[in-house]
């Protein structure tokens, strides 16, 4: 390991983050590769710890240093394969994405803020994974949402992608309140945040405590990582540069859920298979998001909501997966992990080579493209990469990953979540193979004609080429991986070849046939189905109105009763001193004129009882000097009579 | 008479800011500009003074305070005192930060008003009687400067502020003033019971003596400091006073003047009053009731600046909001976590809350405009005072590394803390968490549509060089914070209520 390497890694970019700025005052170009300078030196840091992880212990280190005495609370780095294997994944998938961003933004205009944003992503998100303690990590877990707030809003001057940004941070914001909760209960009852101080005591809690932390974590998991029902904010996020798509599915975001879930297995230790609901309930999740996510890509029109969709359907793999581990050493949560690897390479590249074709379009819209191949064959190879990929055709490295979760889901006994995921593969090579048809195999079409395309910038297919490699090598590098999870388990590739290629091979044609039918075959298939699937397949294309429900019911209500709110403070209760002011006055008037009209009656009746008509005529017209005097009179002498009243007292 | 041989550093401070009240407007008539850069080095130069107790403040010696005791009017047998202890230092120096910050800004705000040589006096009478508030021991002195920040304030809001500035300045005096009656009689309950005027004194002689007429004082002096605090209901006179007040004026409002409300709340109410009663059952139901009005504020505030339209009133909500969260944290005493986290969060929304005031009054000065639909793309124009203002917000919006979040987490761990003990907090705690969702609903609603969104004001640009020197000490100071709270805790922490 490199000198301090473990820190290193997240304060290189956090700190380059901040000169980012700086430096593009004065050159964009000395600027970008600044950026990439930062984060290769990151990777090169983060690879220089493998080998220390590889050879040490499972247990890892902690690295601690005094922060927040008052409340016992330190900071520290945690180093052991899991935080590295993340740090590996975020640095190495960062610096593919900053060099392609190199092309692919190149002339945008507020680059500088994109890149300090971005580095910024990555540091904080390596922050994330090597953080020793909850609160720490909490901290980076928002930079991470905030950053992605910043990005995902970074062509601001339109309306809808500032409020996409709005809607991503709220959405995510919902379930971090969620893992706030949890983390506040751990600290009220053991009294530190520390990973190694709670996994020491968490055993002394009450039952109770133990799963309602580990449901509330789950809800923070689950928001962050895009599954059901909280699914709906990754496809609002689409409204980012690609790129940062790419970053934000395959490294950062949305894996510090799945991060977070692995972390847990490692914290309850044993205690986790003492919360079986848990278990099930993130196998059910798991499976069904998949399942669901699939359908959800199977029907989009938009061509990076197949990659979003699709994200959202693999991690639900990797969360299926976990549902069958009760150990960290268990298969499961290994098959996960290895599935999480490949589908961070896998999808990278599918929306690094979709990043290409709409850097030309300038539309995201399936339905306008097609035959894209001739124009841009390099990046047709790479989809077909991504194709087998992403569905696991032997001997890609989703092959390996989807077989050990099925193998894992197959031991635990359970056969209806297996059945299931066969369901959410067989999807799976259904809607690539749509996007492929839709953009690449078909007749090209008027649009892709008018654009006149041609090859994106090379190095943006350098970038692309390096993970296109990793895709189709990295199946084979399953016991090395083992080893280095320290996973007691020896993978068999033979095995898995042995015992999973035929079904899947099955399965993926279940999958493709009908998709084949439908575009190729269109007269063939009777017109009544197609009238029957055709509501089906609407609610698919629009996400099954959840997004809708939360827009308008969810979010549409909080509006409303606002607003209500509001107009009941400005019109009544800021009001209420004017109320109270104009009662006063109206009550002090009404005094005056009680003494105004009442007394001053009272005096003229006495008046007309002592005068008689002639004197009072004559009074209104002239006055009457000498009564008023008299008066006066009378009154001097009462004053004087008190007076002296007082003094002989 | 051995005081009068040592630096009196207290009293030094408050001469200080008297003198500056006549040399500003001198100052000011002569050279316009004056004014400000001579409240500004008063109030840093009083930093100065005042951080130089730290060595008494930590000395356990000194029982973790820094007192400086004088004689006063015989006649009463006042001999007044002025104090400074981990918590009365950190609100002050944040408290003198935010003049100075607000100072230097007005130069450039007040540039084409008329008048501002009484703006810069009235603002210094007005920075007086904040600082005293802080660092007095005695009760007659604390009520002199509480009312001392009235009158300057009504002018101020009333002569500089816009839309009939005079009647809201009205509505503003009458209503705090009321506020102020409540703690007068508190203040004088405490006096004609205990015959003392120092709030230790009166601390401790209450603890022995416990008569009926205690809970009383405790319910006047909360109600009368809560008008200050502008909790909901008393929240009235708030919105209008900041959305018409000049920028800065709302800054120091917004910054500094409900943080004395809290800090009377914390340092008389429940320090010196609340802490010497016997009766557990009025004790609980008096907290689980601040517990409640703070969950309310906390809620109403937010949930209006949701759908407010015109950007000084989002900033007033958002106070109002805060200051449930000082409320409800209050209502956490006497968890030592939670004084902690109280103060902490005074401090951090005292930073962001000015900034946010700040920037945004020069936003709103350069667009003519303070609806938002007619702001837009600000932050493309003015990219330090869009950044000030972006991060400002965000603070506010409880987003780390950012100072509001780290406090308002502790508030959060402490309510849990007591959750453990009283399990009445459990759906204030969880209400509490809900309205972070609306926090952050409403600063990234300000962020996106002045901020962001499509370019609406051609023509703005960083016209004022003050803005920008404030907003990056403002800025590095609420990353800081943020990120290490410590500085201050450490102070906080040495307090203690018990007796």
């Amino acid at each position: 390991m490199l000198p301090l390497a473990p820190w290193l890694i997240w304060l290189i970019p956090l700190f380059s983050s901040l000169f980012l700025p700086l430096i593009g005052k004065y050159s964009g170009r000395a600027r970008d590769y600044f950026a990439v300078a930062s984060i290769a030196a990151t990777e090169i840091f983060s690879l220089s710890i493998i080998p220390d992880v590889y050879f040490g212990a499972s247990a890892g280190t902690d690295y601690v240093v005094p922060w927040l005495t008052i409340i016992g609370v330190d900071a520290g780095l945690i180093v052991d394969p899991l935080s590295i294997l993340f740090a590996n994944l975020i640095s190495f998938l960062g610096l593919i994405v900053v060099i392609y961003s190199l092309g692919y933004m190149k002339g945008e205009e507020g680059l500088s803020r994109y890149y300090f944003f971005l580095i910024l992503f990555i540091g904080s998100m390596i922050g994330l994974v090597v953080s020793d303690n909850f609160l720490q990590m909490f901290i980076f877990w928002e930079m991470v949402g905030l950053c992605s707030y910043g990005l995902v809003s970074f062509w601001s001057k339109r309306v809808e992608v500032v409020r996409a940004g709005v809607k991503v941070f709220l959405m995510t914001r919902v379930g971090d309140v969620s893992f706030l909760f949890a983390i506040a209960i751990l600290y009220a009852n053991l009294g530190s945040f520390s990973f190694s101080y709670i996994m020491a005591h968490i055993g002394d809690l009450p039952l109770f405590t133990i799963t309602a932390v580990a449901f509330l974590m789950l809800g923070g998991a689950i928001v962050k990582s895009a599954q059901l029902p909280l699914h709906t904010w990754l496809y609002t996020a689409m409204e980012a540069p690609t790129s940062v798509s790419a970053l934000l599915h395959g490294a950062t975001m949305v894996k510090a859920g799945v991060y977070l879930i692995a972390r847990m297995f490692i914290l309850l230790g044993p205690l986790i298979s003492l919360i079986p609901l848990w278990l099930s309930t993130i196998s059910w999740l798991g499976a069904f998001t998949a399942l669901i996510g699939a359908t959800l890509a199977l029907a989009t029109p938009d061509i990076k909501g197949v990659p979003a969709y699709s994200t959202i359907s693999q991690i639900g793999f990797m969360i299926a997966a976990f549902g069958a581990a009760t150990s960290p050493s268990s298969l499961g949560w290994f098959a996960g992990l290895f599935h999480l690897m490949s589908h961070a390479f896998f999808q990278s590249l599918g929306f690094l080579a979709i990043g290409a074709i709409i850097h030309m379009l300038h539309t995201r819209d399936m339905r306008l493209m097609g035959g894209i191949r001739k124009a841009m064959p390099f990046t047709f190879a790479l989809c077909i990469v991504v194709l087998f990929a992403r569905t696991g055709v032997p001997p890609f490295a989703s092959f390996f990953s989807k077989g050990l979760i099925v193998k894992s889901l197959t031991l635990t006994g359970d056969l209806p979540i297996v059945v299931v995921i066969y369901a959410a593969i067989a999807l799976t090579f259904a809607y690539t193979l749509r996007f492929t048809i839709l953009t690449f195999l078909r007749d090209e079409s008027e649009y892709v004609v008018k654009a006149e395309l041609h090859e994106a910038p090379k190095i943006m297919l350098a970038a692309c080429t390096a993970l296109a490699i990793l895709c189709a090598a990295w199946g084979f590098m399953a016991n090395a991986f083992a080893s280095f999870m320290h996973v007691s388990q020896v993978i068999q590739i033979s095995e898995i070849f042995s015992s999973t290629t035929l079904i899947f091979i099955f399965v993926l044609f279940l999958g493709g046939f009908p998709v084949y039918l439908y575009y190729y075959k269109m007269d063939s298939i009777s017109g009544a189905f197609k009238k029957a699937a055709s509501p089906l397949i609407n609610a698919a294309a629009n996400g099954y109105y959840i997004d809708q429900f939360y827009d308008r019911v969810i979010a549409g209500g909080v509006a409303k009763f606002s607003s209500g709110l509001h107009f009941l403070e400005t019109t009544f209760f800021e009001k209420i001193p004017f109320f109270v002011s104009i009662g006063a006055i109206r009550f002090t008037r009404s005094v005056h004129s009680f003494f105004d009209i009442v007394v001053s009656k009272i005096l003229y009746i006495l008046r007309d009882r002592w005068l008689s008509d002639e004197e009072r005529n004559k009074e209104v017209v002239e006055g009457s000097l000498p009564s008023y005097l008299v008066v006066f009179l009378i009154g001097v002498i009462i004053l004087v009579i008190m007076l002296l009243m007082t003094i002989w007292m | 008479m051995d005081v009068i041989l040592k630096m009196e550093v207290l009293l030094i401070t408050l001469v200080l800011f008297t003198i500056a009240i006549p040399t500003t407007y001198f100052a000011e008539r002569k050279h316009p500009g004056a004014g400000a850069a001579i409240l500004s080095l008063v109030a840093m130069f009083s930093l100065i003074l005042i951080l130089s107790t730290i060595p008494s403040i930590v000395d356990p010696a000194n029982n973790y305070r820094y007192l400086e005791t004088y004689y006063w009017i015989p006649e009463i047998n006042a001999s007044f005192s002025l104090f400074l202890d981990g918590i009365s230092l950190s609100l002050a120096s944040i408290a003198l930060v935010i003049i100075a910050a607000v100072s230097t800004y007005s130069h450039d705000y007040m540039q084409d008003r008329k008048n501002t040589d009484q703006y810069y006096a009235l603002t210094t009478l007005l920075s007086l009687g904040l600082m005293g508030i802080f660092i007095t021991s005695n009760l007659l002195l604390f009520y002199f400067f509480w009312e001392l920040i009235l009158l300057p304030s009504y002018f101020i809001i009333g002569e500089w502020g816009s839309n009939d500035s005079y009647g809201i300045a009205f509505k503003f005096i009458i209503i705090t003033h009321a506020g102020a009656v409540l703690v007068l009689l508190g203040i004088g309950t405490a006096f004609v019971e205990t015959g003392s005027l120092n709030i230790f004194q009166v601390q401790s002689i209450l603890t022995s003596m416990q008569s009926g007429i205690t809970i009383w004082m405790l319910i006047a002096l909360t109600i009368g400091f809560a008008v200050k605090l502008a909790v909901v209901p008393a929240h009235i006179w708030l919105p209008d006073t900041y959305s018409e007040a000049p920028a800065p004026m709302s800054a120091l409002l917004g910054g500094v003047m409900t943080t004395a409300g809290a800090y009377g709340i914390l340092r008389l109410s429940l320090g010196m009053v609340y802490s010497t009663l016997n009766s557990i059952v009025f004790k609980l139901s008096f907290i689980h009731i601040l517990a409640i009005f703070g969950v309310a504020s906390a809620l109403f505030g937010s949930l209006l600046a949701i759908s407010e339209k015109d950007v000084n009133r989002l900033l007033a909500y958002s106070s109002i909001s805060h200051m449930g969260y000082v409320v409800f944290g209050l209502s956490l005493f006497p968890n030592p976590l939670a004084i902690i986290a109280v103060v902490l969060h005074l401090l951090n929304h005292g930073i962001s809350k000015g900034l946010f005031f700040l920037s945004t009054g020069e936003i709103v000065k350069q667009t003519g405009t303070r609806i938002m639909d007619d702001i837009g793309g600000v932050g493309s124009q003015m990219p330090i005072t869009g950044t000030g203002a972006a991060i400002a917000a965000l603070s506010i919006g409880g987003v780390p590394p950012f100072a509001c979040f780290i406090s308002e987490f502790f508030i959060f761990i402490s309510a849990f803390q007591v959750v453990g003990l009283d399990s009445f907090y459990l759906v204030p705690t969880i209400l509490m968490l809900s309205v972070n969702v609306f926090s952050l609903a409403y600063s990234t609603k300000f962020v996106g549509s002045v901020l962001l969104g499509p370019v609406k004001n051609n023509q703005l640009h960083e016209k004022s060089k003050a803005i920008i020197a404030v907003a990056v000490i403002l800025v590095s100071l609420i990353i800081i914070i943020g990120l290490l709270p410590t500085i201050f805790t450490e102070f906080i922490g040495l307090v203690s209520f018990q007796n």
